[in-house]
């Protein structure tokens, strides 16, 4: 169970703070809700190079990264879908440092054409090392394009293309920084030994002076129902051919999403997971199996994916996939297997929450989904859920015209 | 506003860890914290890749552990983990292996008895190596693709030799011939009293550290402690691999030093620190800010039990791999030539200081760090000397210690990408 207190500054602020006594390190996590579902699409790849931007200083700090380092902090970020995240953790006595540092740069970033061009050459070295010199790579970015037509998660994060990011301009960045980066679409978040009363007095301190500028949100196009099952068959230099299938399901805050994260521990979740006993070891058709559900704001994906031992055939491993799905949507699970993902859930929660950063990270995260009590009541709510509830939602979700199917072939 | 002041703390204090030395011989380390509701158990034997006479038997060895006990099936060990929420985990480097358990407290009693199967009661089926075999030869497969995996070998072949226990490496297909034979004469000899030590942390009471004490006791003596003879090491300057469809080239510079026992040895790491230790140290200043040549490099102090180097590792862009590789030298060539100023050294202490705060945070922190400490023949307290150590750094040291272990002839270079970055050097 995580304690904290939250409160909301005049400016539009939310903070969410914890006290945890055992640690001797802040972890101070800032949380803009702008991610790649807001970009423009023909600017994709934009709020993470935007992420990267944030670190190439200020008019009062030109170099964000060494007073962090200065104080023995250690400081990150990451953009997805729905949210870009910036995190420090540092010696508790240094917490001031970090929220010097964070307040500094909601105002007064300062971006030259120097430093895009930069950074733009960082991104795309990024975009080669992480999505096109891997094995699979582009997997993720042919599935999104698959099972998405209209909504902005049809592109991953890193964009649809590098020409994207190179053409970003200046002019681009600085609308963008005043459209999202002021405090009423941030959350700040603190876990430390300091007394919860403190924290809030400290991003009072430092964050209660900044102007909030709202803009009126952008609409985001929503995805409509599939109608007819999807596939696409590519070929790659890879040594297995691997398998994805990705159903459109509920988006983080709805009753499926519990549903679909259950369903998919049942599947690939541990060794004793079905598709890992089945599959793998029992058929020995797969060389490794995983299922997992997206989770994302807006409605999200259950996915299946797979790669396959040499003498399997595509045909006998989508069979295989199959009469697995067959099973969720007309066999109940058996109340100890219902149990075992439960428990394996509490454990994941409570090994979480030996750990400061994860701790401030995640009250960011709930407090983003407008939902913060959820995040001590996820436990309960996992193990109120029935074997029966998890076959209609199985019955419901699991349907051949609900899904896209990548077949990502080994080139012979 | 105004900058705050800034804190450094002076010491960093870690719990010392309690010792118990059980009936054959082997030293368990407890190191309890009430406040949590879980805890962690680490086995390690010393029966990494060094140890082994046929290839992959070593980490096949330790991956099989939970295959299949005399009690229990490998599914039903699944069910029974999974069941309870505990991981199960396993490490290896060229030295050692490590068997972690991490569980909620409520349910350690019924993980150490799964714990005692895979620890001690292991067989190995033939059918489940079977198919072991086949995904493992597969998964190697995938990762000898990428550019990086090529020159992490290579790395490995230039510093010690091709036939060196830190160097070696073999195909997939030797996965082919890897038998059960091999398998449970490796366990045999090296899962054993002379071999171990158990190391737990997090809410450690009586009873359980009674459990843990009891099952410690069953480790049986094999008489195969010995060290393993080395032959001497060969190095070779340059090592290239093509490959012709890379979109990026992967670099590895470095050279062979000594382990972490050796007096110089903290030193180094605060060069390497400086060097490429953090994400505005030097290099990453030349190479990805200034140049955009990549998107991370870095470099770091690397220990094995009898030899350690220092390596810078990146990805760069093709068509930039000889620039990269000429800035490499040059941020190398300079720690030699200019003193490091008083500044930098201190930001780069407070960020090493920063980082044993970090790695040491919670229950599951401090055991790793005892963990190598014991390895290393020391206890907790190296913590408290070594934060010493790096605050005693001066600049004439970061000199000297430069000019005495990294000139530019004693560097060893292995790059794997489309085409060879430095064609005037042979290749072996």
């Amino acid at each position: 169970m995580i304690t904290y207190k939250n409160h909301t500054l005049v400016n539009g602020l939310t903070v969410v703070v914890n006290r945890d006594r055992s640690s001797k390190l802040a972890a101070v996590n800032l949380l803009y809700k702008v991610g790649a579902r807001n970009e423009n699409p023909s600017r994709t790849g934009f709020a993470h190079l935007f992420e990267h931007l944030m670190f190439r200083g200020t008019h009062e700090v030109p170099d964000f990264d060494t007073p962090v380092q200065m104080a023995a902090g250690e400081n990150n970020a990451f953009t997805n879908n729905d949210y870009t995240d910036f995190y420090m953790t540092l010696p508790k006595d240094n917490v001031e440092t970090a929220l010097w540092l964070e307040s500094d740069r909601m105002t007064g970033l300062d971006i030259s054409e120097e430093n895009l061009a930069i950074e733009k050459r960082v991104v795309i070295e990024e975009y080669k090392q992480r999505y096109l010199n891997q094995p699979y790579g582009d997997m993720q970015m042919l599935l999104r394009a698959l099972a998405y037509r209209v909504h902005p998660y049809r592109w991953a994060t890193i964009g649809l293309a590098p020409e994207h990011i190179a053409e970003a301009s200046l002019e681009e960045v600085r609308a963008f920084y005043h459209r999202y980066y002021h405090p009423s679409n941030a959350i700040l978040s603190i876990s430390a030994d300091i007394e919860e009363e403190r924290m809030i007095d400290l991003a009072e301190k430092w964050f209660a002076q900044i102007e909030d500028s709202p803009r009126p949100a952008v609409e985001i196009p929503q995805e409509p129902s599939q109608t007819e099952a999807r596939r696409q068959e590519i070929e790659r230099d890879v040594p297995a051919t691997a398998i994805t299938k990705a159903y459109h399901m509920g988006s983080r805050t709805s009753s499926d999403f519990f549903l679909g994260d259950l369903t998919t521990d049942l599947l690939a979740g541990g060794e004793s997971s079905r598709l890992y006993q089945h599959l793998v070891k029992e058929q020995k058709l797969f060389a490794n199996v995983n299922a997992y559900v997206s989770g994302e704001l807006d409605p999200g994906l259950f996915v299946l994916t797979g790669q396959l031992l040499p003498g399997t055939t595509v045909d006998e491993a989508e069979e295989a996939m199959q009469r697995e799905i067959d099973r969720l949507q007309t066999e109940k699970a058996e109340p100890q297997e219902l149990e075992k993902i439960k428990n394996k859930f509490e454990a994941n929660t409570l090994f979480g929450e030996i750990n400061v950063m994860n701790k401030a990270m995640n009250l960011g995260f709930y407090q983003m989904l407008g939902d913060l009590p959820l995040i001590n009541r996820e436990v309960e709510i996992y193990r109120s859920h029935t074997p029966e509830q998890v076959v209609e939602f199985c019955r419901r979700t699991l349907r051949p015209e609900n899904c896209s199917t990548l077949i990502y072939r080994a080139r012979k | 506003m105004k900058r705050p002041p800034l804190i450094i703390p002076e010491t960093v204090d870690v719990p010392q860890a309690r010792r118990h030395t059980l009936s054959n011989g082997v030293n368990l380390y407890a190191i309890p914290s009430e406040e949590f509701e879980v805890l962690r158990f680490t086995f390690v034997f010393r029966a990494g890749t060094v140890v082994q006479r046929v290839p992959f038997s070593a980490s096949s060895t330790l991956n099989m552990l939970s295959e299949g006990s005399e009690r229990m099936t490998a599914r039903q060990i699944a069910e029974r983990l999974d069941f309870y929420g505990s991981n199960f985990e396993v490490n290896m480097d060229r030295d050692f292996v490590y068997v972690t358990f991490n569980t909620l407290s409520k349910f350690f009693t019924p993980t150490l008895e799964v714990a005692e199967q895979i620890l001690l009661h292991p067989i190995f089926p033939e059918e489940e190596l079977a198919s072991y075999r086949e995904k493992r030869k597969q998964g190697l497969a995938i990762e000898r693709m990428k550019v990086d995996t090529i020159v992490r070998e290579n790395f490995g072949k230039a510093l010690f030799g091709e036939k060196h226990p830190y160097g070696i490496t073999y195909p997939e297909s030797a996965y082919d011939t890897l038998t059960r034979n091999d398998l449970t004469d490796l366990y045999r000899n090296r899962y054993t009293a002379d071999n171990a030590l158990i190391v737990c942390s997090g809410r450690i009471d009586d009873q359980v550290l009674k459990a843990l004490c009891s099952l410690g006791e069953q480790l049986p003596r094999s008489g195969s402690g010995a060290g393993i003879e080395f032959p001497k090491g060969e190095s070779t300057p340059y090592r290239f691999t093509q490959r012709a469809d890379a979109v990026q080239s992967s670099i590895r510079v470095g050279r062979l030093l000594f382990p972490r026992t050796h007096p110089d040895f903290i030193g180094m790491q605060v060069v390497a620190t400086v060097l490429g230790g953090y994400f505005g140290s030097r290099l990453m200043q030349n190479l990805r800010e200034e140049h955009g040549y990549t998107y991370g490099v870095g470099s770091a102090m690397i220990n094995f039990e009898q030899a350690g180097y220092l390596a810078v590792a990146t990805q760069v862009g093709t068509e930039v791999t000889a620039s990269a590789l000429q800035e490499i030298y040059r941020e190398i060539e300079r720690l030699r030539t200019e003193p490091v100023s008083e500044d930098e050294l201190s930001l780069v202490k407070n960020i090493m200081i920063g980082e044993i705060m970090r790695v040491l945070d919670g229950p599951f922190g401090i055991a790793d760090v005892t963990i190598e400490n014991i390895l290393c023949g020391k206890d907790n307290e190296a913590v408290t000397e070594g934060v010493r150590q790096i605050r005693a750094t001066t600049p004439d040291d970061v000199l000297r210690l430069a000019q005495k272990y990294l000139r530019h002839e004693d560097l060893i270079t292995a790059v794997a990408g489309p085409q060879n970055p430095l064609p005037s050097w042979n290749n072996p």
